[in-house]
């Protein structure tokens, strides 16, 4: 399911998965009829006064839930992380009929600073109402730092001992990067399925669906507006066998993220976003058997090669009646390959000045295309590498301000760089640094410790954390190529 | 919900300025108030046919052909949540979202989400889930990598990592902060200001233009002989689009740029050729042109007659039959003159078309083709319209006459003396004007002998009107002799004229300006009762003050 206009997407739940243990079902059933009678509390305490039949009839029912759920362990911890609630660590299932009481929780207990509630196996009814009182007190009042300390006071002040309101902690916020992290993924996935369908549809003669292609671009936008890290951090998928799709994916990402930061509105990334997607549609037209030759191309098949752009000019021509001609997927599709004095290839010989989409997708997808494995490309360059050439080659032809924009975005050690700390650690760049003054220290993954000592999920640590005598903690000596250490990167960020 | 329902009726019915939408929109408006009394903002259940708050139906609507809910559900909506400021603005954009998807079809480029999506609302919130999916692989870590069985032991991994340290890197990579210029971090203020401009050229490129620019860039210099076929195709099926979109301009530089393709273009089958150079004679044809006519007489915004003139100057000379055809049935006064003037170059640069049209049967083609030429003075056409005096048509001879007259040539002049007999009253009274006024005297011979003789006899008064001024202009004080007994109301010997010639003999005198013809005209007022004639004569007398 997906929630859209201000909240990411939920998780994808298997109601179908039967196999959990008998208790944590317990738990997830008592959870969620704990919840629901929280929601109806709350709702039923803010419209009548506390003595009515259905506040007392929902305070009963909160009670009664809470102590089914302390029978089973003797402490219960109800805990907010993004868009879940766990119920003692297990997660609840959010479903139609229970996502409006959920999403109402959730935001009630976060408007008043709480992170998460532990209750006692001695708790009263009693408890619970003033708990209740105060929470539907607390939420309205303005944002302030000092809300949960006094909503705890009036806790005690009311008697109330045997339940505590904490704060959100580290490992929250640990969740909701996941969830973000999977949200972003699910975004991925679909768009490479959507490319995929078009260029098959194209190859096949079959109509392909723009629809599909709108809600993918929408996806991805929504996703770089909310979590550019985690999108970002797919781009380091650089699929070999499904490089097209992946490649125009990536490139799709790259090219709205270049736009955010240049300031484009939500409607204009989206234009730029859909060119970038088919800006290489062009090659559902070059044959397969050219399109994967392992090994170098002959020049007859450079020549079809290099004829993708303008290919995909007559794809996209094809790809609609005339009812909403895609122009500037168009032009973009033709002129991704030219310098921005349009030269290079295609040839031109008519007068025109390149679009700054254009641009943007010739960086993102230079980029991309250098630094992933190919068929024909068997050792891809680094990005750091290719960022370097980017910058200081003028002859590529590629507007230096997005260059600069670019490097901007990536730090100057793009996400998925692989680097040798001088701790002797290896580690794979994660993030840039969010202070721009500080690109050469991205927030790296740990990989490898000075002892040699590998890590599956290694630590993400900050480079510009400061270490003794007032120098860093580590620092990048060296980048290095992932594969000499048998490190793919993009599995550090699916 | 029954106003909101109510609403989408009314929002989809009428236009924004009308009171009866606007109506609906503030019943809608209103209609939130005690919803947001109750609740913080309203979450909807999405179902097939219902919409369910707080488990109870508070919409039913089974019949899918109505039904708000199912617009929603069938793709993917399951919850709508509308928080308090929806009722400003968005929600009258929701609806308008709703009825634009309750119209879309199975092959639309939108469904109700990407509209949804475009409208960025900021109070409303949906749950969608995911349909026909199923399919898409989901993303898994590979299983090789790092600390696999099959890879180094620690110390290994240590001694490499150590041994990859010290060897140098191929090229040091732009990690030198004190290598660069600080502000390759930052966009400086004249990088800012070229991409704010770069994003206002986004927006405000000829975007056909470029397309077409680019097409043709391929057609001229790709040699693919399946390709060219392709753009030409395109270029074929693009024409009728942009006409529809009253883009002239586009049109025009399509039609221009063929004929640098077929001058520059490499390797062109004579097949492709052949479609190229009939492109133009395609949009020439009658049919098109009638589009062409009517998409104009219909269009909202109008081109200029820059826009217009380019056009036409790439048309065929086809082209003006069409027009002309059309022209008179236009009922837009500004694409009429448009037209008109972008027809007048047509005629001026394809003469041949128009000596065509000249002899053709086509009464309002040739009418229109009339007119054009006595606007334009052409003296080139002066044999052929001569030639049109013998119609049968007393319209296409009179019009013939008037562009003879129009021209005013000496050779247009003896033209039209023929006209002076024609069967057609019209026609005559034309000639013979415009010859007096011209002071044609090669016409003096056979006004003279309409005059003096029988001919205007049964003629009405302004025929015999025409004739006389004509006379008093072309003889001058010749006619004297002939005017005086008609003039004179008493007649001695002879009987007297009949009002309607004495009073035209009076005008002729007027004509002739003489002092002897005001001498006349004062004895003839004396004895003249007939108030017809006084009038006449002093209307003379006047003149010749």
């Amino acid at each position: 399911m997906t929630e859209h206009s201000d909240s990411s997407q939920l998780p994808r739940d298997s109601f179908q998965d039967g196999r959990r243990d008998s208790e944590e079902v317990v738990i997830r059933q008592g959870g969620r009829e704990f919840l629901l009678a929280f929601y109806a509390a709350l709702k039923n305490l803010r419209l009548y006064p506390v003595e009515n039949v259905q506040v007392q009839r929902a305070l009963d029912d909160v009670h009664s839930t809470a102590t089914a759920l302390l029978q089973i362990e003797t402490e219960m911890e109800v805990k907010l992380a993004g868009e879940f609630i766990f119920v003692n660590s297990t997660r609840l299932r959010i479903g139609l009929d229970n996502y409006s009481s959920f999403s109402h929780i959730l935001s009630t207990l976060g408007q008043c600073g709480i992170g998460s509630v532990d209750v006692g196996d001695e708790v009263e009814r009693r408890e619970w109402q003033v708990l209740l009182s105060l929470i539907l007190t607390f939420a309205p009042r303005e944002a302030d730092p000092n809300k949960l300390t006094d909503l705890r006071r009036r806790l005690l002040e009311g008697g109330v001992t045997h339940i505590s309101v904490e704060p959100p902690t580290a490992s929250e916020e640990y969740a909701d990067a996941e969830e973000a992290k999977e949200v972003a993924k699910r975004t991925y996935e679909q768009s490479v399925a959507v490319t995929k369908d078009v260029v098959n549809s194209v190859r096949m003669g079959r109509t392909a669906s723009i629809k599909k292609v709108k809600r993918a671009v929408q996806g991805v936008v929504d996703q770089v507006l909310r979590n550019e890290t985690s999108m970002i951090g797919l781009t380091t998928i650089r699929d070999y066998d499904e490089y097209t799709f992946v490649h125009s994916v990536n490139v799709t990402i790259f090219s709205v993220s270049i736009g955010k930061r240049l300031g484009l509105s939500k409607l204009q990334l989206y234009d730029l976003g859909m060119a970038a997607l088919m800006h290489d549609v062009g090659k559902s037209r070059v044959p397969i058997e050219v399109l994967n030759k392992k090994g170098a191309l002959n020049d007859e098949e450079w020549k079809i090669m290099q004829s993708h752009p303008w290919m995909g000019v007559l794809t996209l021509f094809g790809l609609r009646g005339y009812g909403e001609i895609p122009y500037r997927g168009i032009i973009v599709a033709h002129d991704h390959h030219m310098k921005i004095d349009l030269t290079g290839y295609p040839k031109s010989v008519r007068q025109r000045t390149p679009s700054l989409y254009t641009k943007i997708v010739a960086i993102a997808d230079g980029f991309d295309a250098a630094t992933s494995r190919r068929v024909y490309q068997e050792n891809p360059i680094q990005p750091d590498q290719v960022l370097r050439e980017m910058w200081e080659n003028r002859r590529r032809g590629l507007d230096p301000a997005l260059v600069k924009s670019f490097i901007n975005l990536l730090g100057i050690y793009p996400v998925g760089t692989c680097v040798i700390l001088d701790t002797y650690e290896i580690a794979i760049v994660h993030a840039a640094n969010p202070n721009l003054e500080l690109s050469n220290r991205p927030l790296v993954r740990i990989l490898c410790t000075p002892d040699g000592a590998t890590l599956k999920q290694g630590p993400v640590v900050d480079l510009a954390e400061p270490g003794l005598e007032g120098t860093y903690a580590r620092s990048i000596i060296k980048v290095t190529n992932p594969a000499k250490y048998g490190i793919n990167p993009s599995d550090h960020f699916v | 919900m029954q106003v909101l329902v109510k609403g989408l009726r009314a929002l989809q019915l009428y236009l924004p300025n009308n009171p009866i939408y606007q109506k609906a929109a503030e019943n809608i408006r209103v209609a939130f108030e005690p919803v947001w009394e109750e609740c913080a903002e309203l979450n909807l259940l999405v179902t097939e046919s219902e919409f369910k708050w707080e488990d109870a139906v508070v919409l039913s609507q089974p019949d899918r052909a109505d039904s708000v809910p199912w617009v929603l559900f069938k793709d993917g909506l399951r919850l709508l949540t509308l928080s308090p400021g929806i009722e400003d603005e968005e929600i009258v954009q929701l609806l308008d979202v709703i009825h634009r998807a309750r119209g879309l079809t199975g092959d639309s480029d939108d469904d109700l989400l990407t509209l949804l999506w475009e409208q960025d609302f900021q109070f409303v919130r949906y749950v969608t889930i995911e349909l026909g999916e199923e399919g898409v692989p989901p993303l898994e870590p590979s299983e090789s990598g790092l600390g696999g069985p099959e890879g180094p032991s620690d110390e290994e991994l240590k001694q490499q990592v150590a041994e990859d340290a010290q060897q140098p890197e191929p090229s040091p990579t732009i990690v030198s902060m004190e290598d660069f210029d600080a502000t390759l971090y930052f966009l400086d203020e004249d990088e800012l200001k070229y991409i704010e401009s770069e994003i206002s050229r986004e927006y405000s490129q000829d975007m056909r233009g470029n397309v077409l620019s680019l097409v043709f860039d391929r057609l001229e210099l790709q040699t693919f002989a399946a390709v060219r076929s392709e753009l030409i195709s395109i270029l074929e099926n693009f024409i009728p689009y942009l006409l529809g979109a009253s883009d002239f301009r586009s049109v025009a530089y399509i039609l221009g740029e063929l004929k640098v393709i077929l001058g520059r273009a490499r390797e062109l089958l004579p097949e492709h050729r052949r479609q190229l150079e009939e492109l133009p004679a395609r949009l020439s044809q009658p049919e098109a042109i009638g589009q062409l006519m009517q998409s104009l007489d219909e269009a909202v915004v109008h081109p200029t007659e820059e826009e217009l003139a380019g056009l036409f100057s790439e048309l065929r000379a086809e082209a003006l039959e069409g027009v002309l055809e059309w022209l008179p049935q236009l009922s837009n006064q500004r694409v009429k003159d448009l037209l008109e003037n972008a027809a007048q170059r047509l005629v001026q640069a394809h003469p041949d078309q128009v000596a065509k049209i000249l002899e053709s049967d086509n009464e309002s083609v040739l009418l229109g083709m009339l007119r054009l030429i006595s606007g334009l003075k052409l003296p080139t056409f002066v044999p052929a319209l001569g030639g049109l005096l013998a119609r049968e048509s007393s319209e296409i001879r009179a019009g013939a006459a008037s562009a003879l007259a129009s021209i005013g040539s000496p050779g247009a002049m003896k033209q039209l003396e023929r006209a002076i007999d024609d069967s057609d009253r019209d026609v005559r009274v034309a000639a013979v004007r415009v010859l007096s006024e011209g002071g044609h005297r090669g016409a003096f011979a056979k006004i003279e002998s309409a005059v003096i003789g029988k001919t205007l006899k049964h003629a009405d008064l302004t025929e015999k009107k025409a004739f006389f001024q004509a006379y008093g202009l072309l003889a001058g004080e010749d006619g004297l002799g002939p005017l005086r007994p008609m003039v004179k109301s008493k007649g001695l010997l002879k009987r007297k004229e009949d009002p309607e010639t004495r009073a035209c003999a009076a005008m002729a005198l007027g004509k002739i300006g003489s002092e002897e013809a005001r001498e006349l005209l004062n004895a003839a007022l004396k004895d003249e009762k007939d108030p017809l004639v006084r009038n006449a004569i002093n209307g003379a007398l006047r003149e010749m003050k």
